[in-house]
């Protein structure tokens, strides 16, 4: 699993800090196990709840509940994987009322900073959707396990943060414009391996 | 007119079941007919949704018009060979299958298409199965053939009302139009 390339400038700036910063020892890496991880959806449309499920994405995780400076979370989310259960509304999705998959592939999903916090980690994080770009909370539920560790979380989203299905489409009596993510990782550790450009 | 159908008449309640739902069945069917054809938009969904409400309303009216019409007492035929009251009888019994088999087919293609269901804004009906490509091919057909059915047997059924009305000149026709003063 790779990350597709195109680092925006600013990443790498901040990356290129953060390595100037980095105590030697940065925290480990984790890259999801696609069989035991979940990345979904609850929307809302026309007052029934509806559960949207993305297949492909590739989240890549250095986290060390103790080197909260060096650890980060990201994911980048190839969004034509979208399944609603319905392929009228995903063929809707596809649109560039919505999604507009053919101009926008993939949504990103990065963290700029990870506090510890009384609840537990919350990462600061940028989240990429259609060309917006959104900094979000992200609180979540680390637990190490044999290989590797588990991370959960619940997310809830404004659509309309995103230009999705704005104009005709903002009606909320049609589309709900809250929107639940919920993320479930397995993750496995990985051997460090020379860093990618 | 009395509330219930008398020996000569049907009564104000079959009255007004049959020809609301008349209407409502031409409102229905011309919704159906005119939503398929929009581009996707939020008003198509719309005008889905009161497709969907109006015919949700049909199937309840369906079932208590089948209620009452069970505890009533069917006006005795005008004077017609026995094999025109059988195929009286018979059409009416297609009728009523056709009332409830349309808006089931429907929603059963709404369920198997994954959509959502909601009748007028205000309550949410479960769907009959799970997401199914098959079945919701099938259910389609299903909607669109049950509505033709019932188009081309309404229209046997109207023709021969007319039929008793101009040319045997009984009151079989008078028996069911919603006019008052017309209850003996
Ligand atoms: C007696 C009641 C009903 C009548 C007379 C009726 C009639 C129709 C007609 C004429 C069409 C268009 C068919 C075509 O284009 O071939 C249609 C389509 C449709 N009906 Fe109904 N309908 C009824 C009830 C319902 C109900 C209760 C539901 C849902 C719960 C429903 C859902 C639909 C849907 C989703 C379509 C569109 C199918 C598509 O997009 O291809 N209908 N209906
Ligand atoms: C313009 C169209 C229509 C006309 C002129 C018409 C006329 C009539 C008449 C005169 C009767 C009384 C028959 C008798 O006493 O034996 C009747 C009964 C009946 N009609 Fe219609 N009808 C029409 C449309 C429909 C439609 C579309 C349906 C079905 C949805 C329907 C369902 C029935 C049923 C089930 C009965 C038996 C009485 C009852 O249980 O309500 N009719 N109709």
């Amino acid at each position: 699993m790779t990350l597709p390339g195109r680092p925006s400038i600013l990443l790498t700036v901040l990356g290129s800090c953060a390595l100037a910063a980095a105590p030697a020892v940065a925290a480990p890496l984790f890259t999801a196990v696609p069989a035991q991880s979940s990345l979904g959806f609850v929307g809302t449309q026309q007052g029934e709840k509806f559960t949207g499920a993305i297949r492909d994405f590739d989240a890549r995780i250095e986290y060390a509940p103790d080197d909260l400076a060096t650890s980060k979370l990201e994911v980048a989310i190839r969004l034509k994987s979208m399944d609603t259960k319905s392929p009228d509304r995903d063929q809707a999705l596809a649109t560039a009322d919505w999604f507009d998959f053919a101009r926008f592939p993939t949504a990103t999903f990065r963290t700029i900073a990870i506090r510890a916090t009384p609840g537990g980690p919350v990462g600061d994080a940028d989240l990429t959707i259609k060309g917006h770009t959104k900094r979000v909370a992200f609180p979540f539920a680390w637990k190490a396990a044999a290989g590797g560790a588990t991370l959960d979380a619940r997310l809830t989203l404004d659509r309309l943060d995103f230009g999705l299905g704005a104009g005709d489409w903002a009606d909320e009596s049609m589309v709900g414009r809250k929107v639940d993510v919920v993320v479930h990782l397995t993750l496995a550790a990985t051997p460090a391996k020379p860093a990618k450009p | 007119m009395p509330l219930r159908s008398t020996a000569t008449s049907w009564g104000a309640v079959t009255r007004l079941f049959h020809w609301g739902m008349l209407l409502l069945i031409i409102g229905g069917i011309s919704v159906g007919l005119y939503m398929t054809d929009l581009p996707m938009s939020p008003q198509k969904l719309r005008v889905y949704a009161l497709h969907k409400s109006v015919g949700l309303t049909l199937l309840g009216l369906a079932v208590l018009r089948l209620l009452w019409r069970l505890g009533e007492r069917r006006p005795a035929a005008a004077p017609m060979p026995a094999w025109q009251e059988r195929a009286a009888s018979a059409t009416h019994v297609l009728l009523y299958g056709l009332m409830f088999a349309i808006p089931l087919s429907g929603w059963l293609f709404n369920s198997a298409a994954g959509f959502p269901l909601q009748w007028f804004h205000l309550v949410n009906l479960p769907a009959l199965v799970a997401a199914d490509p098959a079945l919701k091919v099938l259910a389609r057909t299903a909607h669109g053939f049950g509505v033709l059915l019932l188009v081309v047997i309404s229209a046997v059924h109207a023709a021969a009302a007319l039929k008793h009305h101009f040319i045997d000149r009984d009151r079989t026709l008078r028996a069911m139009l919603p006019l008052p003063g017309d209850s003996k």
